[in-house]
Protein backbone atom coordinates (compact mmCIF):
# COMPACT_ATOMS: atom_id res chain seq x y z
CA UNK A 1 0.00 0.00 0.00
CA UNK A 2 2.34 2.34 0.86
CA UNK A 3 5.32 2.47 -1.13
CA UNK A 4 8.16 4.42 0.65
CA UNK A 5 10.69 4.67 -1.84
CA UNK A 6 8.00 6.15 -4.16
CA UNK A 7 7.49 8.64 -1.29
CA UNK A 8 10.94 9.66 -1.28
CA UNK A 9 11.02 10.29 -5.25
CA UNK A 10 8.04 12.14 -4.72
CA UNK A 11 9.17 14.39 -1.67
CA UNK A 12 10.00 17.28 -4.59
CA UNK A 13 6.48 17.25 -5.75
CA UNK A 14 4.91 16.87 -1.93
CA UNK A 15 7.16 19.89 -1.12
CA UNK A 16 6.02 22.04 -4.11
CA UNK A 17 2.64 21.43 -3.30
CA UNK A 18 3.04 22.41 0.40
CA UNK A 19 4.40 25.87 -0.45
CA UNK A 20 1.67 26.31 -2.39
CA UNK A 21 -0.83 25.39 0.41
CA UNK A 22 0.82 28.02 2.71
CA UNK A 23 0.76 31.16 0.35
CA UNK A 24 -2.64 30.16 -0.48
CA UNK A 25 -3.34 30.30 3.10
CA UNK A 26 -0.80 32.70 4.30
CA UNK A 27 -2.42 35.49 2.05
CA UNK A 28 -6.22 34.61 1.91
CA UNK A 29 -5.67 34.50 6.07
CA UNK A 30 -4.07 38.03 5.59
CA UNK A 31 -7.22 39.53 3.60
CA UNK A 32 -9.41 37.92 6.05
CA UNK A 33 -7.75 39.57 9.22
CA UNK A 34 -7.78 42.59 7.66
CA UNK A 35 -11.22 43.00 6.00
CA UNK A 36 -12.61 40.78 8.39
CA UNK A 37 -11.79 41.94 11.53
CA UNK A 38 -12.83 45.58 11.17
CA UNK A 39 -16.38 43.76 9.26
CA UNK A 40 -16.75 41.81 12.35
CA UNK A 41 -16.43 45.16 14.84
CA UNK A 42 -18.64 46.75 12.56
CA UNK A 43 -21.40 44.01 12.82
CA UNK A 44 -21.15 43.64 16.62
CA UNK A 45 -21.34 47.94 17.23
CA UNK A 46 -23.88 48.36 14.32
CA UNK A 47 -26.02 46.07 16.55
CA UNK A 48 -29.14 46.45 18.26
CA UNK A 49 -28.57 48.65 22.02
CA UNK A 50 -25.26 49.20 20.94
CA UNK A 51 -23.17 52.79 20.62
CA UNK A 52 -23.42 52.52 16.82
CA UNK A 53 -26.70 51.12 16.40
CA UNK A 54 -27.62 51.62 12.91
CA UNK A 55 -30.19 48.72 11.18
CA UNK A 56 -29.30 49.91 8.04
CA UNK A 57 -25.65 48.79 8.18
CA UNK A 58 -26.26 46.19 10.17
CA UNK A 59 -28.86 44.54 8.15
CA UNK A 60 -26.85 45.45 4.66
CA UNK A 61 -23.30 43.58 5.84
CA UNK A 62 -25.37 41.05 7.34
CA UNK A 63 -27.24 40.17 5.04
CA UNK A 64 -23.61 40.08 2.21
CA UNK A 65 -22.08 38.29 5.08
CA UNK A 66 -25.45 35.71 5.42
CA UNK A 67 -24.77 35.38 0.96
CA UNK A 68 -21.60 34.35 1.09
CA UNK A 69 -21.84 31.89 3.46
CA UNK A 70 -24.42 30.34 1.78
CA UNK A 71 -22.85 29.99 -1.17
CA UNK A 72 -21.07 26.33 -1.34
CA UNK A 73 -17.25 26.99 -1.23
CA UNK A 74 -16.74 25.07 -4.68
CA UNK A 75 -19.45 27.00 -6.74
CA UNK A 76 -17.97 30.34 -5.17
CA UNK A 77 -14.88 29.21 -6.47
CA UNK A 78 -16.08 29.34 -10.24
CA UNK A 79 -18.74 32.07 -9.76
CA UNK A 80 -15.25 34.25 -8.88
CA UNK A 81 -13.15 33.54 -11.74
CA UNK A 82 -14.13 36.65 -13.50
CA UNK A 83 -13.24 38.48 -10.89
CA UNK A 84 -9.99 36.47 -10.30
CA UNK A 85 -9.17 37.18 -13.57
CA UNK A 86 -9.42 40.60 -13.29
CA UNK A 87 -7.63 41.42 -10.19
CA UNK A 88 -4.78 38.56 -11.01
CA UNK A 89 -4.93 38.34 -14.76
CA UNK A 90 -4.94 34.35 -14.36
CA UNK A 91 -7.29 31.86 -12.49
CA UNK A 92 -4.44 29.17 -12.25
CA UNK A 93 -2.26 28.81 -9.46
CA UNK A 94 -2.06 29.71 -5.56
CA UNK A 95 -2.28 33.14 -6.15
CA UNK A 96 -5.61 33.20 -8.03
CA UNK A 97 -6.86 30.64 -5.29
CA UNK A 98 -6.38 33.43 -2.77
CA UNK A 99 -9.16 35.46 -4.04
CA UNK A 100 -11.63 32.99 -3.92
CA UNK A 101 -10.57 31.44 -0.71
CA UNK A 102 -10.18 35.19 1.03
CA UNK A 103 -14.25 36.37 -0.16
CA UNK A 104 -14.70 33.02 1.51
CA UNK A 105 -12.97 33.45 4.61
CA UNK A 106 -13.97 37.21 5.30
CA UNK A 107 -17.64 37.32 6.21
CA UNK A 108 -16.63 33.75 8.32
CA UNK A 109 -13.93 35.39 10.01
CA UNK A 110 -16.17 38.51 10.52
CA UNK A 111 -19.11 36.44 12.03
CA UNK A 112 -16.17 35.10 14.41
CA UNK A 113 -15.31 38.17 15.65
CA UNK A 114 -19.13 39.36 16.39
CA UNK A 115 -19.88 36.74 18.36
CA UNK A 116 -16.54 36.79 20.32
CA UNK A 117 -17.65 40.29 20.95
CA UNK A 118 -20.72 39.02 21.89
CA UNK A 119 -18.96 37.37 25.14
CA UNK A 120 -18.20 40.15 26.58
CA UNK A 121 -20.37 41.18 29.72
CA UNK A 122 -22.10 44.16 28.34
CA UNK A 123 -22.08 45.62 32.04
CA UNK A 124 -17.42 45.80 30.82
CA UNK A 125 -18.81 48.23 27.88
CA UNK A 126 -21.02 49.95 29.95
CA UNK A 127 -19.22 50.85 32.60
CA UNK A 128 -16.90 52.50 30.05
CA UNK A 129 -19.48 54.39 28.34
CA UNK A 130 -20.83 55.64 31.73
CA UNK A 131 -16.74 56.74 31.95
CA UNK A 132 -17.46 58.88 29.48
CA UNK A 133 -15.10 57.42 26.79
CA UNK A 134 -15.55 57.78 22.93
CA UNK A 135 -16.33 54.94 20.63
CA UNK A 136 -12.96 54.19 19.01
CA UNK A 137 -11.56 53.94 22.97
CA UNK A 138 -14.16 51.49 23.51
CA UNK A 139 -13.31 49.62 20.02
CA UNK A 140 -9.93 49.80 20.79
CA UNK A 141 -9.23 49.64 24.53
CA UNK A 142 -12.40 47.54 25.51
CA UNK A 143 -13.71 44.97 22.51
CA UNK A 144 -10.28 44.32 20.95
CA UNK A 145 -8.27 43.29 24.18
CA UNK A 146 -11.56 41.94 26.15
CA UNK A 147 -11.93 39.35 23.09
CA UNK A 148 -8.55 38.81 21.86
CA UNK A 149 -8.51 35.30 23.58
CA UNK A 150 -11.73 34.79 21.69
CA UNK A 151 -10.47 36.28 18.15
CA UNK A 152 -7.42 34.18 17.75
CA UNK A 153 -9.50 30.77 18.50
CA UNK A 154 -11.54 32.13 15.56
CA UNK A 155 -8.67 33.02 13.48
CA UNK A 156 -7.62 29.63 14.38
CA UNK A 157 -10.55 27.97 13.12
CA UNK A 158 -10.98 30.20 10.33
CA UNK A 159 -7.11 29.05 9.18
CA UNK A 160 -8.18 25.13 9.47
CA UNK A 161 -11.08 26.18 7.28
CA UNK A 162 -8.88 27.73 4.73
CA UNK A 163 -6.44 24.40 4.75
CA UNK A 164 -10.00 22.44 3.58
CA UNK A 165 -11.55 25.02 1.23
CA UNK A 166 -8.16 25.24 -0.39
CA UNK A 167 -7.62 21.81 -1.32
CA UNK A 168 -11.07 21.95 -2.86
CA UNK A 169 -9.03 24.75 -4.81
CA UNK A 170 -6.95 22.46 -5.66
CA UNK A 171 -9.50 20.33 -7.99
CA UNK A 172 -9.35 23.82 -10.07
CA UNK A 173 -5.93 24.79 -10.78
CA UNK A 174 -5.26 26.16 -7.25
CA UNK A 175 -2.59 23.90 -6.80
CA UNK A 176 -1.86 22.69 -3.19
CA UNK A 177 -1.14 19.42 -1.34
CA UNK A 178 -5.05 19.19 -2.10
CA UNK A 179 -4.67 19.24 -5.47
CA UNK A 180 -2.04 16.63 -5.77
CA UNK A 181 -4.50 14.25 -3.59
CA UNK A 182 -6.72 14.61 -5.69
CA UNK A 183 -4.71 14.14 -8.96
CA UNK A 184 -2.63 11.12 -7.23
CA UNK A 185 -4.41 10.12 -4.94
CA UNK A 186 -8.31 10.19 -6.54
CA UNK A 187 -7.54 9.90 -9.96
CA UNK A 188 -4.35 7.71 -10.00
CA UNK A 189 -5.69 5.19 -7.65
CA UNK A 190 -2.23 6.28 -6.02
CA UNK A 191 -2.50 5.43 -2.18
CA UNK A 192 1.14 6.30 -1.50
CA UNK A 193 0.30 9.88 -2.22
CA UNK A 194 -3.02 9.64 -0.77
CA UNK A 195 -2.02 8.78 2.58
CA UNK A 196 1.00 10.74 2.59
CA UNK A 197 -1.10 14.57 1.78
CA UNK A 198 -3.81 13.07 4.59
CA UNK A 199 -1.10 12.65 6.94
CA UNK A 200 0.82 16.08 5.81
CA UNK A 201 -2.77 17.55 6.46
CA UNK A 202 -3.80 16.26 9.89
CA UNK A 203 -0.41 17.19 11.28
CA UNK A 204 -0.77 20.80 9.73
CA UNK A 205 -4.79 20.84 11.43
CA UNK A 206 -2.96 19.38 14.66
CA UNK A 207 -0.11 21.87 14.73
CA UNK A 208 -2.46 25.10 13.73
CA UNK A 209 -5.34 24.13 16.40
CA UNK A 210 -2.46 23.50 19.14
CA UNK A 211 -0.70 26.94 18.66
CA UNK A 212 -3.84 28.57 18.02
CA UNK A 213 -4.56 27.50 21.55
CA UNK A 214 -1.45 27.95 22.89
CA UNK A 215 -1.39 31.95 21.71
CA UNK A 216 -5.15 32.21 22.95
CA UNK A 217 -4.32 30.82 26.35
CA UNK A 218 -1.34 32.95 26.69
CA UNK A 219 -2.23 36.27 26.21
CA UNK A 220 -5.63 35.43 28.44
CA UNK A 221 -4.60 37.83 31.56
CA UNK A 222 -8.11 37.00 33.44
CA UNK B 1 -27.41 69.21 42.83
CA UNK B 2 -29.65 66.97 41.17
CA UNK B 3 -32.48 66.68 40.38
CA UNK B 4 -35.47 64.37 38.73
CA UNK B 5 -38.31 65.88 37.04
CA UNK B 6 -41.24 63.42 36.58
CA UNK B 7 -38.56 60.70 35.18
CA UNK B 8 -40.75 57.60 33.49
CA UNK B 9 -39.11 54.74 31.96
CA UNK B 10 -41.20 52.58 29.60
CA UNK B 11 -39.77 48.89 28.51
CA UNK B 12 -41.45 48.54 25.25
CA UNK B 13 -41.77 44.15 24.81
CA UNK B 14 -43.56 41.96 22.51
CA UNK B 15 -46.73 42.29 24.01
CA UNK B 16 -46.92 44.62 26.18
CA UNK B 17 -44.93 47.97 28.00
CA UNK B 18 -43.25 47.46 31.59
CA UNK B 19 -43.53 50.85 33.43
CA UNK B 20 -39.70 50.63 35.63
CA UNK B 21 -40.27 54.09 36.43
CA UNK B 22 -43.11 55.77 37.07
CA UNK B 23 -43.17 59.91 37.45
CA UNK B 24 -40.77 60.20 40.25
CA UNK B 25 -39.37 63.50 40.84
CA UNK B 26 -36.78 63.94 43.74
CA UNK B 27 -33.96 66.28 44.46
CA UNK B 28 -30.34 65.33 45.64
CA UNK B 29 -28.36 68.45 47.28
CA UNK B 30 -24.96 68.53 46.56
CA UNK B 31 -22.93 66.72 49.33
CA UNK B 32 -25.76 64.32 50.17
CA UNK B 33 -25.44 60.74 50.40
CA UNK B 34 -28.56 59.88 49.31
CA UNK B 35 -30.37 56.14 49.51
CA UNK B 36 -32.43 54.75 47.22
CA UNK B 37 -34.07 51.55 48.58
CA UNK B 38 -36.41 48.75 47.19
CA UNK B 39 -36.85 45.08 46.32
CA UNK B 40 -35.26 43.75 42.94
CA UNK B 41 -37.77 45.09 40.21
CA UNK B 42 -38.94 48.39 42.11
CA UNK B 43 -37.00 50.77 39.63
CA UNK B 44 -34.26 52.28 41.31
CA UNK B 45 -31.59 50.28 38.91
CA UNK B 46 -33.40 52.08 36.34
CA UNK B 47 -33.64 55.86 37.69
CA UNK B 48 -30.19 55.36 38.49
CA UNK B 49 -29.00 54.63 35.01
CA UNK B 50 -31.18 57.56 33.75
CA UNK B 51 -28.90 60.46 35.68
CA UNK B 52 -26.10 59.39 33.22
CA UNK B 53 -28.52 58.25 30.69
CA UNK B 54 -27.20 54.54 30.64
CA UNK B 55 -31.15 54.66 29.88
CA UNK B 56 -33.12 57.65 28.40
CA UNK B 57 -36.16 57.98 30.72
CA UNK B 58 -39.41 57.53 28.36
CA UNK B 59 -40.41 61.17 29.61
CA UNK B 60 -39.22 63.61 32.13
CA UNK B 61 -35.65 65.69 32.60
CA UNK B 62 -33.04 64.92 34.93
CA UNK B 63 -30.96 67.96 36.07
CA UNK B 64 -27.41 67.70 36.49
CA UNK B 65 -26.14 71.20 38.24
CA UNK B 66 -28.69 72.54 36.22
CA UNK B 67 -28.04 71.03 32.99
CA UNK B 68 -30.69 68.49 31.25
CA UNK B 69 -28.83 65.99 30.25
CA UNK B 70 -31.20 64.67 28.10
CA UNK B 71 -31.28 68.02 25.17
CA UNK B 72 -27.28 67.28 24.80
CA UNK B 73 -25.97 66.13 21.94
CA UNK B 74 -23.78 62.78 21.72
CA UNK B 75 -20.51 64.57 22.33
CA UNK B 76 -21.43 66.81 24.91
CA UNK B 77 -23.38 64.31 26.45
CA UNK B 78 -19.95 62.50 26.92
CA UNK B 79 -18.39 64.91 28.80
CA UNK B 80 -21.34 65.47 31.27
CA UNK B 81 -20.49 61.53 31.82
CA UNK B 82 -16.78 62.91 32.95
CA UNK B 83 -18.08 64.63 35.98
CA UNK B 84 -20.50 61.56 36.48
CA UNK B 85 -18.74 58.52 38.66
CA UNK B 86 -20.51 55.18 38.56
CA UNK B 87 -19.59 51.68 40.25
CA UNK B 88 -20.93 48.75 39.73
CA UNK B 89 -21.98 45.66 41.61
CA UNK B 90 -19.97 43.37 39.73
CA UNK B 91 -17.12 45.83 38.84
CA UNK B 92 -17.04 45.72 35.37
CA UNK B 93 -13.37 46.25 34.95
CA UNK B 94 -11.77 45.39 31.45
CA UNK B 95 -10.14 42.26 32.31
CA UNK B 96 -7.38 42.54 30.20
CA UNK B 97 -5.92 45.34 31.37
CA UNK B 98 -4.11 46.20 34.57
CA UNK B 99 -5.29 48.15 37.42
CA UNK B 100 -3.23 51.07 36.87
CA UNK B 101 -4.24 50.74 32.84
CA UNK B 102 -8.21 50.76 33.65
CA UNK B 103 -7.97 53.75 36.16
CA UNK B 104 -5.70 55.58 33.27
CA UNK B 105 -8.23 54.24 30.60
CA UNK B 106 -11.25 57.34 32.59
CA UNK B 107 -8.19 59.46 32.39
CA UNK B 108 -7.58 59.27 28.86
CA UNK B 109 -11.64 59.34 28.07
CA UNK B 110 -11.19 63.00 29.21
CA UNK B 111 -7.85 63.66 27.32
CA UNK B 112 -5.51 64.23 30.43
CA UNK B 113 -2.27 64.78 29.00
CA UNK B 114 0.37 62.05 29.01
CA UNK B 115 2.38 63.28 31.73
CA UNK B 116 -0.35 63.59 34.11
CA UNK B 117 -1.85 60.61 33.50
CA UNK B 118 0.96 58.43 35.22
CA UNK B 119 0.67 61.23 38.28
CA UNK B 120 -3.04 60.93 38.57
CA UNK B 121 -3.30 56.75 38.97
CA UNK B 122 -1.14 56.81 42.05
CA UNK B 123 -3.09 59.66 43.82
CA UNK B 124 -6.03 57.47 42.85
CA UNK B 125 -4.69 54.08 44.04
CA UNK B 126 -3.27 55.64 47.17
CA UNK B 127 -6.71 57.07 48.27
CA UNK B 128 -8.28 53.82 47.92
CA UNK B 129 -5.43 51.68 49.10
CA UNK B 130 -4.12 50.09 46.03
CA UNK B 131 -1.06 51.20 45.31
CA UNK B 132 0.52 48.14 45.64
CA UNK B 133 -1.86 46.71 42.80
CA UNK B 134 -0.82 48.83 39.83
CA UNK B 135 0.37 46.68 37.70
CA UNK B 136 -1.82 43.33 38.41
CA UNK B 137 -4.23 42.75 36.49
CA UNK B 138 -8.31 42.48 38.09
CA UNK B 139 -8.34 39.24 37.94
CA UNK B 140 -5.82 38.49 40.59
CA UNK B 141 -8.00 40.85 42.98
CA UNK B 142 -10.61 40.16 45.74
CA UNK B 143 -13.82 41.58 45.12
CA UNK B 144 -13.36 44.63 47.59
CA UNK B 145 -10.15 45.16 45.62
CA UNK B 146 -11.89 45.39 42.48
CA UNK B 147 -14.50 47.73 43.82
CA UNK B 148 -11.75 49.94 44.70
CA UNK B 149 -10.54 50.34 41.49
CA UNK B 150 -13.64 50.64 40.25
CA UNK B 151 -14.18 53.51 42.67
CA UNK B 152 -10.70 54.73 41.44
CA UNK B 153 -11.75 55.10 37.73
CA UNK B 154 -14.93 56.18 38.90
CA UNK B 155 -12.86 59.51 40.67
CA UNK B 156 -10.49 59.84 38.21
CA UNK B 157 -12.15 62.68 36.21
CA UNK B 158 -12.92 64.76 39.42
CA UNK B 159 -16.48 63.76 39.11
CA UNK B 160 -19.33 65.85 41.98
CA UNK B 161 -21.67 63.25 41.53
CA UNK B 162 -20.93 59.24 41.69
CA UNK B 163 -23.62 56.39 41.25
CA UNK B 164 -23.33 53.16 43.01
CA UNK B 165 -25.34 50.78 41.73
CA UNK B 166 -25.27 47.79 44.65
CA UNK B 167 -21.76 48.29 44.34
CA UNK B 168 -21.85 46.36 47.73
CA UNK B 169 -24.35 43.86 47.21
CA UNK B 170 -21.90 41.12 46.29
CA UNK B 171 -19.39 41.60 48.88
CA UNK B 172 -19.20 40.08 52.37
CA UNK B 173 -20.15 42.12 55.24
CA UNK B 174 -16.88 43.22 56.83
CA UNK B 175 -15.79 43.99 53.26
CA UNK B 176 -18.73 46.22 52.35
CA UNK B 177 -17.99 48.04 55.33
CA UNK B 178 -14.73 49.18 54.71
CA UNK B 179 -16.06 50.35 51.27
CA UNK B 180 -18.76 52.05 52.74
CA UNK B 181 -16.24 54.16 54.87
CA UNK B 182 -14.14 54.88 51.74
CA UNK B 183 -17.33 55.95 50.09
CA UNK B 184 -18.26 58.28 53.29
CA UNK B 185 -14.34 59.20 53.69
CA UNK B 186 -14.97 60.56 49.44
CA UNK B 187 -17.92 62.23 50.60
CA UNK B 188 -16.44 63.93 53.18
CA UNK B 189 -13.50 65.08 52.00
CA UNK B 190 -13.90 65.92 48.27
CA UNK B 191 -17.78 66.72 48.69
CA UNK B 192 -18.52 64.62 46.05
CA UNK B 193 -22.73 63.85 46.01
CA UNK B 194 -23.41 60.32 46.16
CA UNK B 195 -26.19 58.58 45.04
CA UNK B 196 -26.37 55.02 45.89
CA UNK B 197 -29.20 52.03 45.67
CA UNK B 198 -29.45 48.94 47.22
CA UNK B 199 -31.85 46.83 48.93
CA UNK B 200 -29.72 46.62 52.60
CA UNK B 201 -31.04 48.74 55.05
CA UNK B 202 -27.95 48.21 56.74
CA UNK B 203 -26.13 50.20 53.54
CA UNK B 204 -28.40 53.25 54.43
CA UNK B 205 -28.38 52.91 58.09
CA UNK B 206 -24.06 53.24 57.69
CA UNK B 207 -23.63 56.00 55.12
CA UNK B 208 -26.82 57.56 53.84
CA UNK B 209 -28.21 61.22 55.22
CA UNK B 210 -31.38 60.76 53.07
CA UNK B 211 -33.13 58.40 51.36
CA UNK B 212 -35.93 57.16 49.36
CA UNK B 213 -37.67 54.02 49.15
CA UNK B 214 -39.21 52.93 46.29
CA UNK B 215 -41.57 50.27 45.21
CA UNK B 216 -43.52 49.45 41.74
CA UNK B 217 -41.51 52.42 40.07
CA UNK B 218 -42.95 55.12 42.36
CA UNK B 219 -40.80 56.89 45.43
CA UNK B 220 -43.30 56.00 48.34
CA UNK B 221 -41.06 57.77 51.08
CA UNK B 222 -38.58 59.98 50.96
CA UNK B 223 -36.72 62.29 53.90
CA UNK B 224 -33.71 62.49 56.39
CA UNK B 225 -32.87 58.36 56.73
CA UNK B 226 -32.72 59.57 60.66
CA UNK B 227 -36.51 60.64 60.40
CA UNK B 228 -37.44 57.63 58.62
CA UNK B 229 -35.65 55.08 60.50
CA UNK B 230 -37.55 57.16 63.46
CA UNK B 231 -40.66 57.06 62.12
CA UNK B 232 -41.33 54.99 58.91
CA UNK B 233 -44.80 55.65 57.72
CA UNK B 234 -45.38 53.72 54.78
CA UNK B 235 -45.56 49.71 55.38
CA UNK B 236 -42.74 48.86 53.00
CA UNK B 237 -40.76 51.62 54.84
CA UNK B 238 -41.67 50.07 57.82
CA UNK B 239 -40.76 46.51 56.79
CA UNK B 240 -38.07 47.59 55.70
CA UNK B 241 -36.43 49.33 58.90
CA UNK B 242 -37.36 45.73 60.17
CA UNK B 243 -35.15 44.41 58.68
CA UNK B 244 -32.38 46.79 60.92
CA UNK B 245 -34.29 47.48 63.83
CA UNK B 246 -36.42 44.24 65.30
CA UNK B 247 -38.64 44.39 67.72
CA UNK B 248 -40.16 40.78 67.90
CA UNK B 249 -41.01 39.52 71.23
CA UNK B 250 -41.44 36.03 71.65
CA UNK B 251 -45.16 34.57 72.25
CA UNK B 252 -43.97 33.34 75.79
CA UNK B 253 -43.19 36.54 77.22
CA UNK B 254 -46.17 37.95 75.61
CA UNK B 255 -48.66 35.41 77.32
CA UNK B 256 -47.26 36.38 80.91
CA UNK B 257 -47.95 40.13 79.92
CA UNK B 258 -50.72 41.29 82.32
CA UNK B 259 -50.46 45.30 81.69
CA UNK B 260 -49.96 47.89 78.52
CA UNK B 261 -47.47 47.02 76.11
CA UNK B 262 -45.54 50.37 74.59
CA UNK B 263 -43.38 51.35 72.37
CA UNK B 264 -41.59 54.50 73.21
CA UNK B 265 -39.02 56.39 70.87
CA UNK B 266 -36.12 58.91 72.14
CA UNK B 267 -35.01 60.75 69.50
CA UNK B 268 -31.67 62.64 69.71
CA UNK B 269 -30.79 64.24 72.66
CA UNK B 270 -33.05 63.39 74.88
CA UNK B 271 -31.97 60.74 77.66
CA UNK B 272 -33.94 57.81 77.09
CA UNK B 273 -32.71 55.91 80.22
CA UNK B 274 -33.54 59.36 82.76
CA UNK B 275 -37.29 60.06 81.48
CA UNK B 276 -38.04 56.32 82.14
CA UNK B 277 -36.83 56.09 85.60
CA UNK B 278 -37.97 59.51 86.46
CA UNK B 279 -41.28 58.38 85.22
CA UNK B 280 -41.27 55.44 87.39
CA UNK B 281 -40.70 57.33 90.64
CA UNK B 282 -43.49 59.66 90.11
CA UNK B 283 -46.37 57.80 89.58
CA UNK B 284 -47.59 54.60 90.63
CA UNK B 285 -46.52 52.07 88.27
CA UNK B 286 -44.33 49.41 87.55
CA UNK B 287 -42.27 49.77 84.40
CA UNK B 288 -40.48 46.17 82.97
CA UNK B 289 -38.55 46.51 79.75
CA UNK B 290 -39.23 43.76 77.11
CA UNK B 291 -36.97 44.93 73.96
CA UNK B 292 -34.64 47.79 73.69
CA UNK B 293 -31.96 49.30 71.58
CA UNK B 294 -30.20 52.28 71.07
CA UNK B 295 -28.91 53.36 67.37
CA UNK B 296 -26.87 55.97 66.19
CA UNK B 297 -27.61 57.07 62.86
CA UNK B 298 -25.51 59.72 61.53
CA UNK B 299 -23.91 59.43 64.99
CA UNK B 300 -27.47 60.65 65.94
CA UNK B 301 -28.95 58.27 69.12
CA UNK B 302 -32.22 56.35 68.31
CA UNK B 303 -33.28 54.83 71.30
CA UNK B 304 -36.45 52.87 71.22
CA UNK B 305 -37.27 50.66 73.61
CA UNK B 306 -40.82 48.48 74.57
CA UNK B 307 -42.21 48.44 77.95
CA UNK B 308 -44.81 46.59 79.88
CA UNK B 309 -46.28 49.18 82.24
CA UNK B 310 -48.48 48.10 85.37
CA UNK B 311 -50.46 49.78 87.45
CA UNK B 312 -53.94 51.80 87.62
CA UNK B 313 -55.19 52.86 83.88
CA UNK B 314 -54.71 56.57 85.51
CA UNK B 315 -51.37 56.07 86.80
CA UNK B 316 -50.42 54.29 83.54
CA UNK B 317 -52.08 57.30 80.93
CA UNK B 318 -50.37 59.89 83.19
CA UNK B 319 -47.10 58.65 82.82
CA UNK B 320 -46.96 58.14 79.19
CA UNK B 321 -48.24 61.71 78.74
CA UNK B 322 -45.58 62.94 80.97
CA UNK B 323 -43.02 61.04 79.00
CA UNK B 324 -44.27 62.22 76.10
CA UNK B 325 -43.99 66.21 77.52
CA UNK B 326 -40.23 65.09 78.18
CA UNK B 327 -39.82 64.48 74.45
CA UNK B 328 -40.78 60.84 74.20
CA UNK B 329 -42.73 59.36 71.36
CA UNK B 330 -45.15 57.06 72.89
CA UNK B 331 -46.99 54.53 70.86
CA UNK B 332 -49.66 51.71 72.42
CA UNK B 333 -48.30 48.51 70.50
Amino acid sequence: MFDFPYFISMLPDIWKAFKETIIMIAISVSISLVIGLPLGILLFVSDKGMFWENRFIKNVFGFAVNLVRSIPYIILLVALFPLTNLLIGSTIGPVAASVSLSVAAIPYFARLVESSMREIDKGVVEATIAVGATPWMIIKDVLIPEARSSIIRGVTLTIISLVAYSAMAGVVGGGGIGDLAIRFGYYRYDDTIMIATVAILVILVQLIQLTGELVAKSIDKR
Amino acid sequence: MLEFQNITKIYESKKKQIVGVDNVSLTINKGDIFGIVGYSGAGKSSLLRCVNLLERPTSGKVLVDGVDLTQLSSSELRIARLKIGMIFQHFYLISQKTVGENIAFALRAAKTPKNRIEQRVNELLEMVGLTDKRDVYPGQLSGGQKQRVGIARALANNPSILLCDEATSALDPKTTLSILRLLKEINEKLGITIVLITHEMDVVKEICNRMAIMQDGRVVETGEVYDIFAEPKEPLTQEFIKSVVSFDIPNEILKDVKGQIIKILFKGEVAGEGVISDTMQRFNVKGNFLHGTIEYIQERPLGIFIMELQGEIAAVNEAKHYMEQRGAIVEVV
